[in-house]
């Protein structure tokens, strides 16, 4: 009974883009820095980032299923394009894309959140 | 390259079929991409026109599911490109299925995200 008055209470905001970002942004700051492309270490990064933000994400206690996808790619010239498209529920889902560089790298880090 | 998760929970009827959406894609990045070589000028509209592509042939089988489908395309010059995928979810109704594949100039890597509704 309490769960059901939370969620459909108008405090429940549901997908908060603003707060997935920095989310986001934290952990890929956190893991990458200012560090170079290094193969060996890039599986660890990835690996890290998207494990971070489940665990910050799963700490919000909000009724979301998540999926979180991260890309990181070398500075050198590549030419590089990606795309999502979701069929979910508009009214409760969300999504929030942080495109995030520093000299030597680029990060991409997509969540996805489905209402349960 | 390396991928993301394990695309298969368990077997049981009521599970997402990873074989399945692992063929829809490869026809759609087929269909989309083919033979072609990597054009800046092209990508933008051959992303979007996959991942639609995917989406519609997913959502034609008429399962209790929510897609979400991404794509990724990368000039092939030498760089290296890493991805992983992390999901918060009910592993035994909910399943992914990533395909990578390539040609003489690109690679594409696709990836199918289901997650129960019923």
């Amino acid at each position: 009974m309490v769960s059901f008055l939370l969620f459909h209470s108008p405090n429940f905001a549901g997908f908060v883009v603003e707060d997935v970002s920095t989310i986001i942004k934290e952990s890929v700051e956190a893991t990458i820095g200012g560090n170079a492309y290094q193969h060996n270490r890039v599986n660890q990064w990835t690996t890290s980032i998207v494990e971070q933000c489940l665990s910050q994400l799963s700490k919000l206690g909000k009724p979301f299923k998540y999926i979180i996808t991260c890309v990181i790619m070398q500075k050198n010239g590549a030419g590089m394009q990606t795309a999502s498209t979701c069929f979910w529920d508009n009214s409760t889902d969300g999504s929030c894309t942080v495109r995030w560089e520093n000299k030597f790298v680029y990060c991409i880090v997509s969540v996805f959140g489905l209402a349960i | 390259m390396t991928g993301g998760m394990e695309e298969f929970h368990n077997g049981s009827e009521g599970s997402f079929n990873a074989e399945e959406a692992d063929t829809i894609v490869k026809e759609c990045i087929e269909n989309v991409v083919g033979g072609g070589d990597y054009s800046q000028s092209q990508v933008n509209k051959w992303t979007a026109s996959i991942v639609e592509r995917c989406l519609t042939q997913l959502v034609k089988q008429g399962k209790p599911y929510k897609y979400i489908v991404t794509c990724a395309v990368m000039q092939k010059t030498g760089a290296g490109l890493h991805t992983a995928n992390s999901c918060y979810w009910d592993t035994a109704m909910d399943g992914s299925c990533t395909v990578r594949w390539e040609n003489r100039t690109m690679y594409c890597v696709v990836s199918v995200f289901a997650v129960a509704t019923a």
